[in-house]
């Protein structure tokens, strides 16, 4: 493994008015790397991690990646930037008047200028990989829940992205559509693609995180392996949060 | 048999007359209309702080002075101003000036309507503000503002009839030349009123088709 961090974010402040929402997180991550955010609603894992692509405007900090400092300020940099880091929702957002098809295709036209026959080859290779080849043609409201998460996957790997940011991805899915999207990101790890998720899938993190991150009141509390955050925790409240997730989302992965 | 005679002898050929101008009236002032609308309501949710600035004053204007006193302003006012428009001109820029005023605020509404999860989903794949607007927001907050920029588009075939008072003779033009020729006021302004109902029916009708059209998939609105 490679010893130079591909992302590294230092310090990163964020407060709406008088709601201090990040209070100075700070995080790097290597290639291959997978790392887990967990930790209570209103934590700041969300606010974190769309701070990272500037979808939320930090108030200070700063973001390097490939040892590059942001300047988000400068649209060219800041646009070229996000085609780099792939963002994943908890509710899909999809583009509701494209199909499948066409969702994964435009940012290649649009943003990556490229003609239209290639970007639907690509994009096809993209579903196909997802496993939505026959529904292509489908419109987001014809898609279950996991069907939208896996097609705003492919999406975002359409875009080559070189870090991949995932926003509780199987949050607004019903129990039995979970396994088709978690299968999908395994498969995202196997193939060695650098990725921050916030999740709640316990057993999921344990298996396949290099490190998981325990966030709360805007502060990362503890960070280490998944064996010793999820059983040998240090922080009494990192324990009684680990336990309580646990309980509730179980050790099935 | 008189009245009949009559109506088919001078009030059709009259009226029809009189539509040809009012359908070349209408349908470039819909056209252009929609386009300042488009324009207007984009800016107004998407503009920096003095472009919105800019742009409800023109709203605010233009929706707040009699349209019979814009085409004053544009076929004797401007003049003075030493700028000529012809009656047929005057009226297509009051008209469009005016629709487009009206037009953007059933575009703003739809704007702010689309969730906010569609622009960052735009942002996050390096879309530009612009790009996000035109590929992502508009096809979808356009959709929602048919119903009512079609309704404006009605309103439109029926205060197109104001052009007369700039000397533009169209269908309510040709209908006050004959009703007072012929002091038959009652028989003339019921047909020129039937030709207005007629032209409705058919930009309610056209409207509707495109409405169902443009649906998304899984959008349709089902009926219980």
């Amino acid at each position: 493994m490679e010893s130079e961090p591909i992302l590294v974010v230092e310090n990163i402040k964020k407060a709406f008015g008088s709601r201090v929402i990040l209070k100075g997180v700070s995080m790097a991550i290597r290639r291959g790397e997978l790392k887990v955010l967990i930790g209570p609603s209103g934590a700041g894992k969300s606010t974190f991690l769309q701070c990272i692509n500037f979808l939320v405007t930090p108030d200070a900090g700063e973001i390097r990646l490939e040892g590059r400092p942001i300047h988000h300020s400068r649209k060219r940099e800041l646009y070229a930037y996000r085609q780099q880091v792939g963002m994943i929702f908890q509710d899909f957002n999809l583009f509701d008047h494209l199909t499948a098809l066409d969702n994964v295709m435009i940012g290649l036209v649009r943003v990556k200028g490229m003609d239209r026959k290639s970007a639907r080859e690509r994009a096809m290779a993209e579903i196909e990989r997802v496993g939505l080849k026959e529904h292509a043609g489908h419109y987001p409201a014809q898609l279950s829940g996991g069907q939208k998460q896996r097609i705003s996957i492919a999406r975002a790997l359409a875009m080559d992205p070189k870090v991949m940011l995932l926003d509780e991805p199987t949050s607004a899915l019903d129990p039995e559509l979970i396994g088709e999207v978690l299968a999908v990101i395994r498969d995202l790890v196997a193939n060695g693609m650098t990725m921050v998720m916030a999740t709640h899938q316990i057993g999921f993190s344990r298996a396949m995180a290099n490190e998981i991150i325990f966030m709360e009141d805007g502060l990362i509390v503890e960070q280490g392996p998944p064996s010793v955050i999820l059983s040998d925790a240090r922080c009494e409240r990192t324990k009684e949060f680990c336990s309580k997730i646990t309980e509730l989302y179980g050790e099935a992965s | 048999m008189d009245e009949l005679l009559f109506l088919q002898d001078e009030v059709v050929p009259a009226l029809l007359k009189g539509l040809r101008v009012s359908i070349l009236l209408i349908v470039p002032s819909a056209f252009f209309g929609l386009f300042i609308g488009i324009l207007v309501g984009a800016l107004r949710v998407y503009g920096s702080r003095p472009v919105v600035f800019a742009a409800d004053i023109y709203v605010t204007i233009f929706r707040g002075i009699p349209l019979v006193v814009q085409l004053f302003i544009w076929y004797f006012g401007l003049p003075y101003l030493g700028i000529y428009l012809s009656p047929f001109t005057a009226s297509i820029v009051g008209f469009s000036l005016c629709s487009g005023a009206y037009h953007s605020e059933y575009i703003r509404g739809a704007l702010k309507s689309i969730k906010r999860g569609q622009m960052l989903a735009a942002q996050a794949l390096g879309f530009s503000k612009f790009q996000m607007v035109v590929s992502v927001i508009l096809p979808q907050g356009l959709r929602r503002a048919l119903p009512g920029c079609g309704n404006e588009i009605i309103y439109l075939i029926k205060y197109s009839s104001l052009a007369y008072m700039v000397t533009c003779i169209e269908l309510t033009g040709e209908a006050k030349i004959l009703a007072s020729h012929s002091f038959k006021y009652t028989e003339v302004y019921l047909a020129a009123g039937g030709f207005y109902l007629g032209l409705v029916s058919i930009a309610g009708w056209i409207l509707h088709r495109l409405e169902r059209r443009v649906a998304i998939p899984g959008f349709e609105h089902h009926r219980g």
